[in-house]
C-alpha cells in the first residue's frame, strides 16, 4: 500500500529562483498575442460587458502603477474584500506585477476575521467591494498597523459621506495610477523583469477547520507550476483548455481552486472569464453563460441534483414520466461509464443519442450545463452518485485533488480513464506516496508552498525538509494508478467496538439525498455512530407542500414528525449499504441552518465539527441517553 | 454570442425582435412559405388570403388602441369607410357618376387614406380622454351609425345605398399591380402586394409596440390612473392611440375593396365592427401576431364552414333551408367569442404561447 508515483513527464522541474513568467507577463503576453479577443465578462445592467485582453492588460498596468504610487513595494501583500469581479482579476495581476502578494478574503467574512487576517497578512492596500466591507475595513482599521489605504470599488453610501482620510475611491485611484503611468512610464516593466520564480505571488489561506486560519504562501514558481499543469500538463480538460472556452467564475476567488480556474487559467491559456452576478443567481447565469468547462464543489454540484429531482418531481404528468425515464437510462449510462472509466460503448452512446433527443439536451440546456466538455468537482469529498448523475446525463465529470498547500496540484481523473470513487491519478510532475503506517498522503512537487506566513512552527509541521507535504487526508492506492481519499486524519473516528471510520464517506451518501444539506456524524470514543442532520429547506419545503403539510419556518419544519420519517428513509437506505460498526444508530435533525456567523461553518460553507457537536451538545447528549427511540 | 443566445454583450442584441436563432430560423421559414403560396393554391384561394392580409392590417390597427392601450372602440367600421372612401375618391374617375380626382397611384391614395381616417381618429379622441370602458365602447357605438347615416346619403361620395361605387385602383408609378399577364394572375399579384404590405405594417406595430409610445400605451391599460402617475401624459398617449389606430383602419379600409373592385354603404356597419373585435379577441388581445392570426381565422371562417359541410350532411348549403351554413357560420362567431374569453383570454396567440411554454420547459414544467 506504499507505493511511490514516479514524476511522469516534469512540466515544471527546478523552477525556483529562475526568470519564469509571472501571472502578469502571461497576461501581458495574451494582450500583445491577441488584443481583441475577449477576455472577461461581467453582467451590468442586463448586460454582458465585454473586457479584451488588450483592455484586461492595459487596466492592469494602471492599477499597477496605482499600487506604485500608494507605496506598495517588492514583497508586500494587498488585500482584496470582493466578490468575484473584473476589479479582482486586475488587482490580482496588477500585485503580481510590481512583485508584490495578493491576499483575498471572504466577503462573508465578519468583521473580526476580516481583521485578523489583514493584521496577521501586513497588508498595505486593501480593496473592498461596497459599503459593507468598508465598514468591516474602518472597524478593525486601528488593529492594522499596516494598512494605509482602503479602495473602494461601489461609491453608494461611501462617497462624500465617508470622510476617513485612508478612504480611496476605485476612479480616484486609476487616476493616481494614470498619472504615475504618465510619470514613469516604465516602472511596472522594469519590475516584472526583475521578478524571480521565488517572489511570493499570493498568500491564501486556509479555511481553518480546526483552528485560526493559517496564510499559505505560494510563490511565483508555484503558481507557474499549477498554471502549466493544467492548461499543458494535460490536468484539465482534453483537447486542453484554449480560448474558445468559457467559463463561470462564481466560487470565491480568495479559495485556491477557483483561482487556478478563474485567474490562473484564464492568463494561461487564454479562457474567457465570465463572472457569476452573486451566488444566489449562478442557475439563471449558468444557463446564459452556457460554459464549458465548469468547476464546483460538491455542494453546488448536490444543489443542481436536488433540483433536478424535485424539477422532475413536481412536472406534469407526462413530462415527469418522460423525464424519469430517461433518468433511469441516464443512470445506466452512468454505470456504463463508471464501468469503462468514461469512455462510450456502442450501446450506450445509442441510448444516449437517443435519450438527448427527448431529455438530456434539453435538460442540460436548463441547468446550464449544454456545452460542458470538462466537468470537475473537488475541494471536498462528494458522493459517487452525485458524479454518476452527471456523467449519466453528458457531463464529463471528474473529480480532482488538491489543496491551499500545494496549488490545488495533486491529482485528477482524466478524461476517459476516470475511476469512480477516487480523485484520479497524479498530475503530471506530482510525486505521490501513501505513509505506510498512518495512511496519510504526501505529496512532493515544484507546486508546494514555500511555508505559512510567519509561522515556521506550523510550516515545520506539515513539511518535510526534503520537500515532501503532509496533506492531513488519509487514503489508498486503487489498481496501483488511482488515489482513494478516506477522510481527514484529524477526522477518523474510532468508536468504543475499536474500528476506525471516516466520516466524510457516509455523510456525503446521505448529502447525495435531495433532502438532506449536512450531515455530522458523531462517534469518536462513543459507542456508536449518531448524526446531526439538518434538512435542505427548498426540497423538503417543496416535499411538504405536495403532501399539504403546513409548516412555518425552518425549525418547524425540521420538527414535523413526517419529515423526521422522510430523513429516516434516507438514513436507513444509507445504512442497508454499510456493516454493522458503521451504521447510523440515531439522528436528530438540526432546529436551524448551519451559518458563518455563528461559526459553525467555515467561509468555503466547510462543516466546523467541533463548534457544531458543541453548539447541539444537548441533542447530542439525547442521542447517547438510554432508551429514546432507537 | 454564437449558440448562446442568452449571452447577450450589447442592448440592441437585447432588444432584437428575433433574439434567437429558433426565432429566426421558423420566421424566415413561414414568409418564405408564404411567398410559395400562390404556386401551391387557386386562385379563388389567393384572393381569400390577400383579403386576410388586408383584413390583418385592419385588425392590428384595432389591437393597438383596444389590445395595447386598453381603449375599447366599436368604431372600427366608421374608420375603415372613411379609409375605403378617401381612396376611391382620390383615385377615382373624374368624369364619374361620382367624386373623383383621378390620382390613381397606390403611393398618393393609401398614405391620404391612412392620414383622413388619423385625422377623424384624433377628432374622436377627446371622448376617450374623458370616458373609459363600457361609457367609451358605447359612445363609439355611436360613429359607427353616424358614419353609416352619413355614407347612406351622401351618394355623391359613396354612390348611395345598395348602388355603391367603384374601389380605388392599384396602380403603381402609372403600371397596373394587380393585372394577368404573362408571368402571374392577378389574384397572384394580389397576394404578395397584400402579404409585402401586412409585413411592412406589421413590423411598424410591432416596433411601436416595443418603443416608449407602445410602454406608454401597455401602462394606460393595465391602470390609466397608475400610468398618470408614473408620467405618462394619458390624454396625449390616448390621442395617439385612436390615431394610429385610426391610420391602419384606413389604410385596411383603402385595400379591402381593391380586391373585389366595387362595395357600397352597407358594408360598414356595426357587424364589421363587431369581426373586427372577434378577431383581436379570438387572435390575442395586446399582441402583433394574434391579430393577425384571429384576421386569418374570421375570415377564413366562412370558407371553413362551407368545407365543414361536407363532413356534415345534413348542414345545407342552401339559405332558405334550415340548418344552413350561414347561420352555422353565425353562431360560430358566438360560440367561438365565449368560449375563447371564458377559457383561453389571451386567444389564438395564448394557445401558441402555452405550447410554447411547454416546450420551453422541458423537462420540468416550469
Amino acid at each position: 500500500m506504499s507505493t511511490t508515483s514516479a514524476p511522469t513527464g516534469t512540466p515544471g522541474t527546478d523552477t525556483a529562483g529562475a526568470a519564469v513568467p509571472t501571472i502578469a507577463a502571461r497576461v501581458r503576453e495574451r494582450a500583445r498575442a491577441t488584443p481583441h479577443r475577449v477576455a472577461l465578462r461581467e453582467k451590468i445592467r442586463g448586460i454582458w460587458q465585454e473586457v479584451t485582453w488588450a483592455a484586461y492588460w492595459d487596466t492592469a498596468q494602471t492599477v499597477a502603477h496605482g499600487l506604485l504610487a500608494l507605496g506598495v513595494g517588492p514583497g508586500e501583500r494587498v488585500a482584496v474584500l470582493a466578490e468575484n469581479r473584473r476589479e479582482w482579476l486586475w488587482t490580482d495581476v496588477a500585485t503580481v506585477a510590481v512583485r508584490g502578494a495578493t491576499v483575498g478574503l471572504y466577503p462573508t467574512n465578519p468583521a473580526a476575521e476580516i481583521g485578523y487576517l489583514l493584521a496577521h497578512s501586513g497588508a498595505r492596500v486593501l480593496v473592498a467591494e461596497d459599503q459593507e466591507q468598508v465598514d468591516k475595513a474602518l472597524a478593525v482599521l486601528d488593529d492594522c498597523p499596516d494598512l494605509d489605504r482602503v479602495v473602494y470599488l461601489e461609491p453608494r453610501g461611501v462617497r462624500g459621506r465617508y470622510p476617513h482620510p485612508a478612504l480611496l475611491y476605485w476612479d480616484d485611484f486609476l487616476a493616481l495610477g494614470t498619472a504615475h503611468r504618465v510619470a514613469h512610464p516604465g516602472a511596472v516593466d522594469e519590475l516584472m523583469a526583475a521578478a524571480t520564480g521565488t517572489d511570493l505571488a499570493t498568500v491564501i489561506y486556509t479555511s481553518g477547520t480546526t483552528g485560526r486560519p493559517k496564510g499559505a504562501m505560494l510563490t511565483v514558481a508555484n503558481v507557474d507550476f499549477a498554471v502549466r499543469t493544467v492548461t499543458e500538463g494535460g490536468g484539465l480538460a482534453d483537447p486542453p483548455p484554449g480560448p474558445d472556452d468559457l467559463l463561470l467564475s462564481y466560487l470565491p476567488l480568495c479559495h485556491v481552486a477557483e483561482r487556478v480556474f478563474t485567474t490562473w487559467s484564464s492568463a494561461g491559456a487564454g479562457v474567457q472569464v465570465n463572472f457569476a452576478e452573486s451566488v444566489a443567481t449562478v442557475p439563471a447565469n449558468l444557463r446564459e453563460v452556457q460554459p464549458t468547462i465548469l468547476f464546483g464543489v460538491p455542494r453546488i454540484w448536490e444543489k443542481i441534483l436536488a433540483t433536478v429531482t424535485i424539477r422532475v418531481a413536481s412536472a406534469s404528468p407526462l413530462k415527469r414520466a418522460v423525464a424519469r425515464f430517461w433518468l433511469r437510462v441516464a443512470d445506466r449510462i452512468g454505470a456504463t461509464l463508471v464501468a469503462t472509466g468514461g469512455r462510450h460503448t456502442t450501446a450506450s452512446r445509442l441510448a444516449y443519442a437517443v435519450g438527448w433527443l427527448f431529455c438530456y439536451r434539453a435538460l442540460r440546456e436548463r441547468i446550464g450545463v449544454r456545452r460542458v466538455r470538462y466537468a470537475a468537482s473537488g475541494a471536498a469529498p462528494i458522493a459517487p452518485e452525485v458524479l454518476r448523475f452527471f456523467m449519466g446525463i453528458g457531463v464529463p465529470m471528474h473529480e480532482v485533488y488538491g489543496m491551499t498547500e500545494n496549488s490545488a496540484i495533486a491529482t485528477g481523473n482524466r478524461p476517459g480513464r476516470v475511476k469512480l470513487g477516487t480523485v484520479g491519478e497524479p498530475q503530471q510532475g506530482v510525486e505521490l506516496r501513501v505513509d505506510e503506517t498512518t495512511g496519510e498522503i504526501l505529496t512532493r512537487h515544484p507546486g508546494v508552498f514555500a511555508g505559512y506566513l510567519d509561522d515556521p512552527a506550523a510550516t515545520a509541521a506539515v513539511l518535510e525538509p526534503d520537500g515532501w507535504l503532509h496533506t492531513g487526508d488519509v487514503g489508498e492506492w486503487v489498481d496501483g494508478t488511482h488515489v482513494r481519499i478516506t477522510g481527514r486524519a484529524k477526522d477518523i473516528m474510532i468508536t468504543a467496538g475499536g474500528k476506525n471510520i471516516g466520516p466524510a464517506g457516509i455523510e456525503n451518501e446521505l448529502k447525495a439525498s435531495a433532502y438532506v444539506k449536512e450531515a455530522v456524524l458523531i462517534g469518536d470514543r462513543r459507542p456508536y455512530l449518531v448524526a446531526l442532520i439538518g434538512i435542505e429547506a427548498d426540497t423538503v419545503g417543496q416535499w411538504a407542500q405536495r403532501r399539504r403539510l403546513p409548516y412555518t419556518t425552518y425549525r418547524d419544519l425540521s420538527a414535523k414528525p413526517e419529515v423526521v420519517e422522510l430523513i429516516r428513509g434516507v438514513v436507513d437506505e444509507v445504512n442497508s449499504r454499510h456493516p454493522r460498526v458503521e451504521r447510523i444508530r440515531r439522528f436528530r435533525l438540526l432546529p436551524k441552518e448551519l451559518d458563518q456567523d455563528d461559526g459553525e461553518l467555515t467561509a468555503t460553507q466547510k462543516v466546523r465539527r467541533e463548534a457544531v457537536t458543541r453548539a447541539f451538545a444537548d441533542l447530542v447528549d439525547e442521542l447517547y441517553a438510554p432508551g429514546g427511540d432507537r | 454570442m454564437r449558440h448562446r443566445p442568452l449571452l447577450r454583450t450589447s442592448y440592441a442584441q437585447d432588444l432584437a425582435l428575433l433574439d434567437t436563432p429558433a426565432k429566426r430560423w421558423w420566421t424566415g421559414a413561414l414568409l418564405a412559405l408564404a411567398l410559395a403560396l400562390p404556386f401551391l393554391l387557386t386562385d379563388d384561394l389567393l384572393q381569400l388570403l390577400a383579403v386576410c392580409c388586408v383584413a390583418a392590417i385592419g385588425a392590428i390597427g384595432l389591437g393597438l388602441v383596444t389590445g395595447y392601450a386598453g381603449q375599447v372602440s366599436l368604431g372600427h367600421a366608421f374608420f375603415l369607410g372613411i379609409g375605403a372612401y378617401t381612396a376611391a375618391a382620390i383615385s377615382g374617375d373624374p368624369a364619374g357618376r361620382v367624386i373623383g380626382l383621378g390620382v390613381t397611384d397606390i403611393a398618393v391614395w393609401l398614405p391620404a387614406a391612412g392620414l383622413v381616417a388619423a385625422l377623424a381618429g384624433v377628432l374622436v379622441a377627446p371622448l376617450a380622454t374623458r370616458l373609459r370602458g363600457l361609457y367609451l365602447a358605447i359612445v363609439t357605438l355611436g360613429l359607427v351609425f353616424i358614419g353609416q347615416h352619413v355614407f347612406n346619403e351622401w351618394s355623391a361620395l359613396t354612390g348611395g345605398a345598395g348602388v355603391g361605387r367603384p374601389a380605388a385602383t392599384l396602380e403603381f408609378l402609372g403600371q397596373p399591380l394587380a393585372v394577368t399577364d404573362a408571368t402571374a394572375t392577378r389574384d397572384q399579384k394580389l397576394y404578395w402586394l397584400m402579404l409585402a404590405l401586412l409585413v411592412v405594417f406589421a413590423v411598424a406595430a410591432r416596433n411601436l409596440a416595443r418603443s416608449r409610445i407602445g410602454r406608454a400605451f401597455t401602462a394606460i391599460r393595465d391602470r390609466d390612473i397608475a400610468a398618470g402617475v408614473i408620467g405618462v401624459n394619458l390624454p396625449r398617449y390616448k390621442t395617439l392611440a385612436f390615431a394610429v389606430s385610426s391610420a391602419y383602419a384606413g389604410c385596411a379600409g383603402a385595400l379591402l375593396y381593391t380586391v373585389t373592385g366595387f362595395f357600397d354603404p352597407s358594408s360598414f356597419s356595426l357587424l364589421l365592427s363587431v369581426q373586427y373585435i372577434a378577431m383581436v379577441l379570438i387572435g390575442g388581445a395586446g399582441t402583433i401576431s394574434g391579430a393577425i392570426a384571429g384576421a386569418f381565422f374570421i375570415t377564413l371562417l366562412p370558407r371553413l364552414t362551407r368545407e365543414l359541410q361536407a363532413w356534415v350532411p345534413f348542414i345545407s348549403t342552401q339559405p332558405n333551408e334550415v340548418p344552413n351554413v350561414f347561420q352555422v357560420e353565425t353562431i360560430l362567431y358566438g360560440v367561438l367569442i365565449i368560449v375563447f374569453l371564458i377559457f383561453e383570454p389571451r386567444g389564438l396567440f395564448g394557445l401558441w404561447v402555452r405550447a410554447r411554454a411547454y416546450w420551453k420547459a422541458w423537462p420540468f414544467s416550469y
